[in-house]
């Protein structure tokens, strides 16, 4: 006999009428202050008030504190000379791939391992990346998270996923590794594979939105919109496309409690020490990498061949070739090395968006290899569509608008 | 008694948050900042304009909760309009204490103490004059505890 999914909640309920005894439950404010955060008229402006925070003290700590307020002092003022004054063989391969341009005075445009990797890994990304788990990790101890992930159940069914991928979407905004393995808590393939590629193509890291407030700090909102608008349109496209389940899910929502500094810091620990592996060996790597491309004249070859497609498609300048390559690498030194390129604020954006959604970081592209090959080639073609669809949409705008 | 201060105290408080929120989006639309003796209010989208929607938002919760007002969910949604001034105050003194803290380009490493201080002379935006206000949700809440 097989029941229907109506006559089985109604066997549930007989069921636990007879086995669950029902005692007097009296609401808290705890509880009352629970429903108003998931509740969608009331919970919109909570969460729209807690991202506001998120945000705002994310950039005042990183940008305004650490990174404006310390760290360009310490590197441009202090380093960068030091390390131009000592470094032998100035004008030589192996002084440009290190220290980078002798004429530099700043660690954006000098673009050596030792001068703009460290700056870009130590000076912006660190700070960026520990006071954004630290938030995160608060915010999951008091007990926000699973309200969030209720909140947004519905919006997140149109593209095919339920509240929980707030989890990974979250993640990712701190950085795509970590996130890639959170897919796991979604159900099934088509979840799994739709939450990956969005993910990896418009989602952007902790390192990168650094980054990008210490750059673009005046359009990083147009940036994050495009992207977010990107997400759930072909989020929405993926699900109509792609053929599988999206089931429900049911959500334990814990009572709100005070955050335990234990926790937190171990959370925040973990964190640190895994982006830390990952990021900064990647981040030195890749300037290396970047600088033989540039002395081997690869760089300008291939911005050579690909300048029609840059500008006649995209917009952009042939020179964004450069980042675009880097950012394979590290997304935020692909952004840093945007900065040195001549550009109207408009291209920049439109620059900044196609590194964010190019190619997903080496390190999330090996992520995503170890979630099965189907699953990575799979993101890859509709990476390459989204770039060229969405690339090209972002220039006509521009160019409709009278603005490009 | 004290149901019947809270709803006048939480009904001028909810009015003077809504106008305010109102006030923030129409200087945010207009895109000039606006500066009248000790307040100010910023023309920035994100403060201006998210923030004043987040500031309209604490006044309608704190409206909403004035009938049967000492009920537990009625008195939630004024600590929730409260909590929603506080993020805002909150972050808004976190970006000051950020920016008095360096020296400033070209200037030491660390501010002196007049330019510490000054960071934090008025104007201010009009949740920092909401927060104490704001704070009296505590008594009711601690009454509530109370009894």
């Amino acid at each position: 006999m097989t029941l229907t999914t109506d006559e089985r909640w109604d066997l549930i309920e007989k069921i636990s009428h007879k086995v669950v005894t029902f005692g007097k439950f009296e609401h808290t404010l705890k509880d009352a202050l629970g429903e108003l955060t998931v509740k969608s008229l009331t919970g919109i402006p909570i969460a729209i008030a807690v991202l506001y925070g998120f945000w705002s003290i994310f950039s005042s700590f990183a940008g305004t504190l650490c990174t404006d307020g310390f760290f360009v002092k310490l590197f441009d003022g202090h380093f960068l000379p030091w390390m131009q004054s000592i470094f032998p063989g100035k004008g030589g391969w192996f002084y440009y791939i290190f220290v980078g341009d002798p004429a530099a005075d700043n660690c954006f445009e000098a673009f050596g391992v030792l001068t703009s990797g460290l700056f870009v890994a130590i000076g912006v990304v660190l700070p960026a990346i520990f006071i954004f788990y630290l938030m995160m990790a608060l915010l999951e101890d008091v007990g926000y998270m699973p309200r969030l992930a209720v909140l947004i159940d519905t919006i997140f069914h149109k593209i095919g996923l339920h509240g929980y991928a707030i989890v990974p979407s979250i993640l990712a905004l701190g950085c795509n590794v970590p996130a890639v393995t959170a897919t796991r808590i979604l159900e099934t393939k088509k979840q799994r594979f739709i939450m990956m590629t969005l993910l990896a193509i418009f989602i952007p890291c902790g390192a990168q939105l650094g980054i990008m407030q210490e750059v673009i700090p005046e359009s990083i909102g147009i940036v994050l919109l495009y992207l977010i608008f990107g997400y759930f349109i072909f989020g929405f496209i993926l699900n109509k496309l792609i053929s599988g389940k999206s089931p429900e899910i049911l959500i334990d929502v814990p009572p709100y409690q005070k955050p335990l500094w234990n926790n937190i810091s171990r959370k925040l620990r973990m964190r640190l020490v895994g982006f830390l592996k990952t990021a900064v060996p990647f981040v030195l790597f890749g300037c290396a990498i970047v600088n033989i491309l540039y002395l081997t004249g690869t760089i300008d070859w291939l911005a050579k061949i690909l300048t029609p497609l840059l500008t006649g498609w995209f917009g952009v300048p042939g020179e964004t070739v450069g980042p675009l390559i880097a950012a394979f690498l590290r997304k935020d030194l692909a952004v840093a090395q945007l900065s040195a390129i001549e550009m109207s604020k408009y291209q920049m954006i439109t620059s900044v968006v196609l590194v964010s959604i190019y190619f997903p970081c080496v390190a999330t592209f090996v992520m995503l290899l170890k979630e099965g090959w189907e699953n990575l080639l799979g993101s890859l073609a509709v990476l390459v569509t989204v770039i060229f669809l969405y690339g090209g949409l972002i220039n006509l705008i521009w160019t409709l608008l009278g603005v490009q | 008694m004290k149901e019947r201060i809270g709803i006048v105290y939480f009904k001028i408080l909810g009015i003077v948050t809504l106008i305010f929120g109102i006030t923030d989006l129409i200087v945010t639309i207009g895109g000039n900042d606006f500066s009248w003796g000790v307040l100010e209010i910023s023309s920035d989208m994100f403060r201006g304009g998210w923030g004043g929607l987040i500031v309209i938002s604490a006044g309608l919760f704190y409206l909403s909760s004035l009938k049967n007002f000492l009920e537990i969910h009625q008195l939630s949604k004024a600590l929730m309009a409260s909590i929603l001034i506080w993020i805002l105050a909150g972050t808004d003194i976190f970006v000051r204490i950020t920016e008095s803290i360096p020296g400033g380009e070209g200037g030491p490493w660390f501010n002196s103490l007049e330019g510490f201080l000054s960071a934090y002379i008025p104007p201010y935006p009009p949740v920092i004059f909401l927060l104490p206000f704001s704070l009296v949700i505590l008594f009711f809440v601690g009454k509530r505890k109370k009894a």
